[in-house]
């Protein structure tokens, strides 16, 4: 059981006194109380692009699949093909419902061929963990929900490595210093075993830090400590709201739910079709036979005006070509812009109209991602 | 303006000489047409501004009715006229540097000037104390 915030009732992380004491705008979010900003969403963001962020993400939640049959169970239940990965490499992947709306996008993490690390979105942690357990059938596995246990951490910006490496023993150090992109290693931490995952949600180089909930005071404290040499600030979830925006990442309740696929929502390259049959598979083959009707596409204003999520995409000649799912001004990218699920004949640098409150303003497809990531 | 999020005022003084609304607009009222802003703790509530969105010269208002919206990072809020009016003149300067709001709502940070319908209805409005002990309670 985790804290509950007496005036919300939304659950709190285990830094909820220290965000409050650093002046954060709590926000509800996902059935939790998070930070949304602390100094002012552009002024976190270009923290982030420019020297190093560092954000409480411990709403994020983690399942763990273990036994014999973890990889075949696997393997059914999601989208891409953990086959490939390595002892601590990671992938991006999805789990569909049979029709092939997507429950869920997470990161697998395989510890070994026998044991997983799943990280879930928040607001989905319980419906995936019901999700897993009640699609087991006959397979040999253990799922557990972690999620109360583990707190996480991301460490993001060109000086992540800098602020992250400062808090490790020279053993794990000289690991870390040579961890590559979408991999997660061991380390101690305050003599606590925690998983660091080079990985991220802003499209820069940078890091995510699972560790039990006791020791997440101490981890974030000694980031922060780092400051002087790594400029790190604690970034709230606005400014991480606009940074996976310009980077084109998708979020879970905006730009996809249970009713739109993965080909649509343009994570057609983690969708391997060749794979034995895994749950939503035949929908997804059928789609594709058909053609997509509807596709998520980046897109920028060309004049003024701010997208939000929800408002109407119309073609140049007034026909409702579906709606915004993002949106949002582009702070490093400039202007504003975002994701629209709309009708797949549009291309990109073709013209659209979006409603903004009854008034029609100027858009165009962009090339998706609007912000190249730095990641690797 | 109206927020979901206001929690708790900070310590600003406020221009003895404005009048105030619930909705956190100001006007002028020195005669003349008068002058129509938000206060500096909305702006400060509202984060980063972005886009200020303003009616058209010549538009007619009633008290109450929106006449524009006001956007930052991630909330878009309307404004709220405080008095009957019809709109003489918009500050373009506002409109193009938006940001600018941030340092300076009362003096450069007016939005609209109008002419009032009936002039005396600045009496209902809130003094500067009034709005100072209304925003001390949220």
């Amino acid at each position: 059981m985790e804290p509950q915030d007496k005036k919300t009732s939304n659950k709190s992380t285990a830094l909820h006194d220290l965000h409050v004491k650093a002046k954060a705008r709590m926000v509800p979010f996902g059935g939790w109380s998070m930070p949304v900003s602390y100094e002012g969403t552009l002024a976190e963001h270009r923290t982030v692009r420019e020297q190093c962020g560092l954000f409480d993400v411990s709403h994020m939640g983690e399942i763990e699949v273990k036994g014999p049959e973890a990889t075949a169970f696997l393997q059914h239940m999601t989208i891409n093909d953990i086959a490939k990965l390595k002892d601590g490499q990671g992938q991006y992947t999805a789990m569909l419902k049979p029709d092939g709306g997507m429950i869920d996008d997470l990161i697998i993490y395989r510890i070994t061929d026998s044991a997983y690390f799943l990280c879930v979105n928040a607001s989905n942690s319980e419906k995936d963990f019901a999700w897993l357990v009640d699609n087991r059938g006959k397979f040999n596995v253990t799922i557990t929900n972690e999620s109360n246990q583990w707190s996480q951490l991301a460490i993001q910006g060109p000086n992540s490595k800098a602020a992250l490496g400062h808090l490790l023993g020279p053993a794990d150090r000289a690991r870390f210093d040579r961890q590559e992109y979408m991999t997660m290693s061991a380390v101690r931490l305050f003599g606590r075993a925690c998983w660091i995952a080079r990985t991220g949600y802003t499209g820069e180089h940078g890091y995510e830090l699972y560790m039990p909930n006791e020791i997440a005071v101490n981890c974030w404290v000694a980031l922060l400590e780092t400051t002087h040499t790594t400029g790190i600030k604690p970034i709230g979830l606005a400014a991480r709201d606009t940074l996976r925006l310009e980077a084109c990442y998708l979020l879970y309740g905006n730009d996809m739910d249970d009713t739109v696929s993965p080909l649509e929502a343009g994570i057609g390259w983690a969708v391997k079709l060749t794979k034995e049959g895994f749950i939503g598979k035949s929908a997804l083959l059928t789609q594709k036979e058909n053609g997509l009707k509807r596709k998520i596409q980046a897109f920028r204003m060309t004049g003024d005006g701010i997208p939000r999520q929800g408002m109407p995409c119309l073609s140049t000649d007034g026909r409702v070509i579906g709606k915004v799912t993002s949106g949002s001004v582009l702070p490093t990218v400039g202007g504003a812009g975002g994701m629209a699920l709309i009708d797949a004949g549009f291309r990109e640098g073709e013209e659209f109209l979006v409603d903004v409150r009854g008034k029609t303003k100027s858009a165009k497809i962009a090339k998706r991602p609007l912000y190249s990531a730095k990641v690797k | 303006m109206h927020f979901d999020f206001l929690n708790g005022a900070s310590k600003m003084s406020l221009p003895a000489n404005l009048k105030y609304t619930k909705d956190h607009e100001w006007i002028t009222t020195g005669g003349g047409d008068a002058k129509i802003g938000v206060t500096a703790y909305a702006v400060e509530q509202l984060g980063d501004i972005v886009h200020i969105e303003l009616p058209e010269v010549g538009k007619s208002y009633a008290a109450g009715d929106s006449f524009g919206t006001i956007e930052s990072t991630k909330t878009v809020s309307d404004l709220y006229m405080p008095v009957a009016c019809k709109v003489t003149e918009v500050n373009k300067a506002i409109t193009k540097k938006p940001e600018s709001l941030q340092a300076d709502a009362y003096d450069g940070g007016w939005l609209i000037k109008v002419q009032m319908t009936n002039p005396g209805d600045v009496g209902g409005l809130l003094s500067a104390d009034a709005y100072q002990k209304f925003i001390s309670e949220q």
